[in-house]
């Protein structure tokens, strides 16, 4: 909302109140200023009216003209110019040499391609007027003497504040409304505003009306007044008229719209003019018919959706209601008569229809944020009032109303103490009222408080909870006293998803990697990548905002391989990169799925060289790291289990793939796919692991572990060694030597751990064999294990082994 | 007697210094001070020794033994000393660079939400965690946002499509899947499953359907407040956010509440911030956070009585935080992940 002061200043006093202290005091009413900018002509006392007595084309330029121009002292002068609007005898504004230009530049005595130039003949835009016409500003219709000031034809520079409104102060779209805070705010009074029209509704047409039925049938519109005018003169509107609707960003078009535009800057009540002689036999508001169709203002043809509210003749809608008039019945340079329309239109609605068609107008904007009723009928009197003046219109009678204000001013009861309670603070009640009055609400004791009577302007107070925050706008917000801390709530603690997020990016950290944070949303052909071409349009968004941020993320590893790429080429060593993150999989019931996701990934060779090499990242590191990570979240490592992975992230044969016993955590670890990760720029391979689990995880408190007595005897250990055809798999290998092992110690001794300590694919075994060598390590708890026992466990283990086809067991 | 025994010291001395390895240490000391060592044959002497002899030589013998003595304890520290240096190998240059790669570090980001949790921490509030998935009913309609209302203009709303069913939010009837506008979302879902009195903090990702440039993101991350408790007041609200903003931007920041609407609070109020550490935006106001008191509304809507219970809340864009503590000036820089900036934090 576009505020000029002195438009403003109609119905405050403002002496003595710079812009300055009204940018301060708006905002902590809560009407923030987005921009302060002057408006209208700045003083400029040596730019004259000259008169362009003759011109020539330039010598040595095409496109300038060298002009005669008379100023009224005595001789003309000549100058340079590159504007083509004019003709000979046009008055037009000349600055003169010595002129500092609003753009801060100085006119002076010049030379333009050779020739003489004693000045500068000016456009509205060079003078600070804004955007008018192309070219020079042509002043001959106004008919000014030569060398009149050009400040005395424009009034007095202004300020225009662009103050940004909140959903709930619809009544600060309207210049009063604005004005009213302000006077609050300053103990000012609002000045009266003076209609001449009476007040004062019909409730059927008169035979001199230009419509011979008013009614409403749609639950939309349950307040609407029509008012006939006749005898209108359409030209162009009074210069005050058109500066203040300049000033507030609107354009002037002809007396009839601009007054209707005018008035809506002024009380916030949008109306509409139809002309007379477009409408057939009446008006109705009622639903859109099923396949009716409309050209609206902008020229725009749109099917009307059923039912929705329209301002309609006998035979067809002109208007969709509150949100923009139709082509056909607007006004026109040939109207006579008009039907001025003023009403109320359900909000909700409004704010619906006018997304629906796409448009925002000021109208529908307004009618959105609920309008004041009781400025029907003051609008239409006021917009009366001024089409008489400037129109030439004449009244045939009082506006035609249907149905009734639907809501009226509300009242307030206040609860004793309650202002006080909220605030935390001692309040005296004259402040309370004092507040109050000042905004104009009427305020009067009552049995347990008070009661406030709110003015049916201010659609947002209705509670004594509303009242609290009127209330603390004219107070002061910095009189709320800071409160002094209370003590933590016994047994909160933090949710365990936040915990590990935190626990896990300290430990990855710790690692050597640097945490990074992409967008959530990515392009089809990664999520393609990610989970197939079958699954990634689960992912998809009904409303993307652009094509590379169209499908949620499944994985963080594109991310993180993005990331790799974009370091290396900018010559940056990434190391390791990791990111703890939301990511979302489709589910084999037809669900979405969020998981807490932790990615790393690195370069498998390091790109910094160094004097002394270090053992590369590989697969087998990103494992442990991977199984560090899981246990973080609560998922022991002897529920995981690895097989080949298959995700097109991840390179064939050189990844592995995570299976969690709990079926908690899913994940994988190894090489990403090599075609990808050159494809994406990078030279050599990259190591990375990913393990995402669902919120469920950690729905539940972890344990506290309870100690265990361990034995004070020492272990025996014995060495076993396999060997299996090579497509068996180490871990099958290491559970059966596990199961063996377990069953030899019985119920007398313990196996303590079965580590696999040498894997041979050498000469000596037999073609298609590897060999897989295990330590067995066993204990008692009471004493120490004889030789004898072991051997004998050592020969169950052995034996169990070579049951298995194919197996032998080196001796 | 005296001269066999300071030759037998000189020889031991003169062999000794020929030894170098540990095996040739133990033939040396058996060929001194073993069963049939030089200096055992003259001990052994000593009993065919007169009683006046037997002082005087025994002295001399005691101080060829602790010669000797002192000797195989030289040889022993010198043996070691090879044997340590030959397991080690060269000494190092300590001046060498390590070549590991150093710790890794936490985004700016992150550190910025710990920072701000642990400051909230201290207030009693403990983090409450919500899906970023969300239905429009926990998004908007909970919080005193109904459809139409022109509140729902503030923010421009990634949707999911009809087909769309999410497991951690289930939606009812026909009521549209979103990407959460803000993690005021948590909040709803706290009130709805606890019991009040608590103090909740919900860090977490957001989106809006926004254009991405210097301050603007498709996704952001916000961290909201909600304390529900009997009597909640402003002076509460204020007492949070100034510690909050004393611990966070140091104890000569100040701020101001300036009213201004949510549909969700009542009153509402921007919290603007003046600090002079802030360098070219120090010593102006900068608005920070949302904040109020939670509508009796939405009370209402989330199952709490509001003549019994009351509540503040807050929601702050961890961007701009991080942005303004640390005098960052673009947005993007946080998701670009150029290790030349993220390393900067750590």
């Amino acid at each position: 909302m576009k505020v000029s002061l002195q438009a403003l200043a109609r119905h405050v006093e403002l002496a003595g109140v710079t812009p300055e202290r009204l940018a301060d005091i708006l905002p902590m009413l809560g009407l923030e200023v987005e921009s302060i900018q002057s408006f209208g002509l700045s003083p400029l006392p040596l730019v004259v009216v000259g008169e362009i007595v003759s011109f020539e084309k330039h010598p040595k330029a095409d496109r300038l003209s060298v002009c005669k121009v008379d100023v009224g002292d005595g001789t003309p002068r000549q100058i340079v110019c590159g504007a083509k609007n004019f003709k000979a005898g046009d008055r037009v504004p000349v600055a003169l040499p010595g002129t500092l230009m609003p753009g801060g530049f100085e006119i002076k005595i010049s030379k333009l391609r050779e020739v003489d130039s004693m000045g500068m003949m000016c456009s509205a835009e060079e003078l600070g007027l804004g955007k008018g016409e192309d070219g020079l500003l042509i002043l001959t219709p106004r008919k000014p003497a030569l060398g009149t000031p050009l400040n005395q034809l424009y009034g007095a520079p202004d300020t225009v504040l662009d103050i940004s409104v909140t959903p709930n102060r619809g009544d600060c779209l309207g210049l009063r409304g604005v004005a009213r805070d302000i006077a609050a705010a300053l103990s000012l009074q609002l000045k009266p505003l003076s209609i001449k029209t009476a007040a004062g509704l019909a409730s059927v047409p008169s035979a001199q009306d230009g419509f011979k039925f008013v009614r409403s049938s749609s639950e939309f519109c349950p307040y609407y007044t029509l008012r006939t005018l006749r005898n209108i003169k359409v030209g162009p509107s009074p210069e005050w008229m058109r500066r203040d609707l300049e000033a507030a960003g609107l354009r002037p078009i002809n007396n009839v719209v601009d007054i209707t535009n005018w008035v809506l800057l002024e009380l916030g009540q949008p109306l509409h003019a139809f002309d007379a002689k477009q409408v057939r036999v009446g008006i109705e508001a009622r639903p859109a018919r099923e396949g009716e169709e409309i050209v609206l203002l902008d020229g725009k043809k749109v099917k009307l959706e059923t039912g929705i509210c329209v301002i309609a003749d006998a035979e067809r809608p002109l208007v969709v209601a509150g949100v923009m008039g139709g082509a056909e019945s607007g006004v026109t340079s040939a109207t006579t008569d008009i039907l001025l329309e003023s009403a109320w239109f359900r909000p909700g609605e409004i704010r619906r229809v006018a997304r629906r068609l796409g448009v925002s107008t000021d109208s529908s904007h307004r009618f959105a944020r609920d309008v004041d009723p009781a400025g029907v009928e003051l609008a239409s009197r006021l917009a009366t009032d001024l089409l008489i003046e400037h129109a030439g219109a004449q009244v045939v009678g009082p506006a035609v109303a249907v149905g009734q204000a639907p809501r009226a001013d509300a009242t307030i009861e206040l609860p004793a103490g309650y202002v006080a309670a909220k605030l935390g603070t001692v309040i005296a009640e004259s402040d309370i009222t004092a507040a109050f009055t000042r905004l104009g609400f009427t305020v009067k004791p009552s049995a347990h408080g008070l009661l406030v009577v709110v003015p049916s302007f201010r659609s947002d107070v209705t509670r004594p909870i509303d009242l609290v925050e009127e209330f603390v706008r004219i107070y002061g917000t910095d009189k709320v006293p800071v409160g002094r801390p209370v003590a933590p709530l016994p047994g909160e603690e933090d949710a365990l998803s936040s915990v590990f997020t935190r626990e896990v990016s300290t430990r990855l950290a710790g690692a050597g990697f640097t945490e990074c944070c992409h967008y959530s949303l990515r392009d089809a052909a990664e999520l393609e990548r990610t989970l197939g071409a079958d699954k990634a349009p689960a992912l998809a968004l009904d409303n993307p905002l652009t094509a590379e941020q169209t499908h949620l993320r499944a994985s963080l590893l594109p991310g993180l391989a993005g990331a790799l790429a974009l370091n290396l080429s900018v010559h940056a060593d990434p190391q390791g990169l990791f990111e703890v993150g939301t990511v979302f999989r489709p589910q084999a019931d037809g669900t979405v799925r969020e998981f807490i996701a932790v990615a790393f990934a690195a370069l498998a060779e390091p790109v910094t060289r160094s004097w002394k090499s270090r053992e590369a990242f590989d697969g087998l590191r990103a494992k442990r790291l991977l199984q560090d990570v899981a246990a973080l979240a609560g998922v022991s490592a002897v529920r995981l289990s690895f097989g080949p992975a298959t995700s097109g992230l991840w390179q064939t044969n050189h990844a592995a793939a995570l299976a969690d016993r709990g079926r908690t955590a899913e994940g994988a670890c190894g090489i990403l796919d090599l075609r990808w990760t050159r494809l994406i720029g990078i030279k050599g391979s990259v190591v990375a692991g990913e393990v995402i689990f669902p919120r469920s995880a950690f729905a539940e408190t972890r344990k506290i572990p309870r100690y265990e007595a361990f034995s004070s005897f020492p272990p025996v250990t014995k060495d076993v060694a396999v060997i299996v055809p090579v497509g068996i798999a180490a871990s099958e290998v290491e559970s059966r030597v596990r199961q063996g092992a377990s069953k030899a110690a019985g119920k007398e001794f313990v196996l303590e751990s079965v580590n696999c300590f040498d894997v041979f694919n050498g000469v000596g075994l037999p073609e298609g064999c590897r060999s897989l060598a295990f330590e067995i390590r066993w204990r008692h708890a009471a004493r120490t294990l004889t030789d004898e026992e072991t051997n004998q466990a050592l020969g169950v283990v052995i034996a169990s082994l070579e049951k298995g086809a194919g197996w032998t067991v080196r001796r | 007697m005296q001269q066999p025994l300071v030759q037998l010291v000189a020889a031991a001395t003169q062999e000794a210094s020929a030894v170098s390895t540990r095996a040739e240490m133990e033939a040396f000391k058996a060929r001194v001070v073993g069963p049939n060592g030089s200096l055992t044959q003259v001990m052994k002497g000593m009993a065919t020794l007169s009683k006046e002899d037997r002082p005087v030589v025994g002295k001399l013998i005691n101080e060829a033994k602790k010669a000797v003595e002192e000797l195989l304890a030289a040889l022993q520290a010198k043996i070691e000393e090879s044997e340590i240096a030959g397991a080690l190998g060269a000494p190092i240059d300590s001046t060498l660079p390590s070549p590991d790669a150093p710790a890794g570090s936490l985004h700016p980001l992150s550190r910025t939400r710990e920072k701000i949790l642990s400051t909230l921490r201290k207030l009693g509030f403990t983090v409450a965690e919500g899906p970023e998935v969300e239905t429009e009913w926990h998004c908007f309609d909970a919080l005193n946002t109904p459809a139409d209302h022109p509140a729902r203009d503030m923010q421009d709303t990634l949707y999911l499509p009809k087909s769309f069913r999410s497991a951690d939010a289930p939606r009812k009837g026909e009521e549209a899947i979103l990407l959460r506008t803000h993690t005021s979302s948590v909040q709803v879902r706290t009130m709805l499953s606890r019991k009040p009195p608590f103090r909740i903090v919900a860090p977490g990702r957001c989106f809006r359907r926004d254009a991405v440039d210097a301050t603007h993101s498709a996704n952001f991350h916000q961290v909201e407040g909600l304390w529900i408790d009997r009597n909640v007041t402003l002076a509460d609200l204020r007492g949070v956010l100034d510690f909050f903003v004393k611990e966070t931007f140091g104890p000569e920041a100040e701020i101001r509440l300036r009213p201004s609407f949510f549909p969700f609070t009542e009153p509402s109020f921007e919290m603007d911030l003046r600090s002079p550490n802030l360098g070219r935006l120090s010593n102006r106001w900068l608005e920070i956070m949302g904040c109020g008191l939670v509508d009796p509304k939405v009370l209402e809507l989330c199952g709490l009585d509001p003549n019994e219970w009351s509540g503040l809340a807050f929601g702050l864009g961890l961007e701009r935080i991080a942005m303004l503590v640390h005098g960052i000036d673009d947005i993007r820089l946080f998701y670009n992940n150029d290790t030349r900036f993220l390393r900067q934090f750590a």
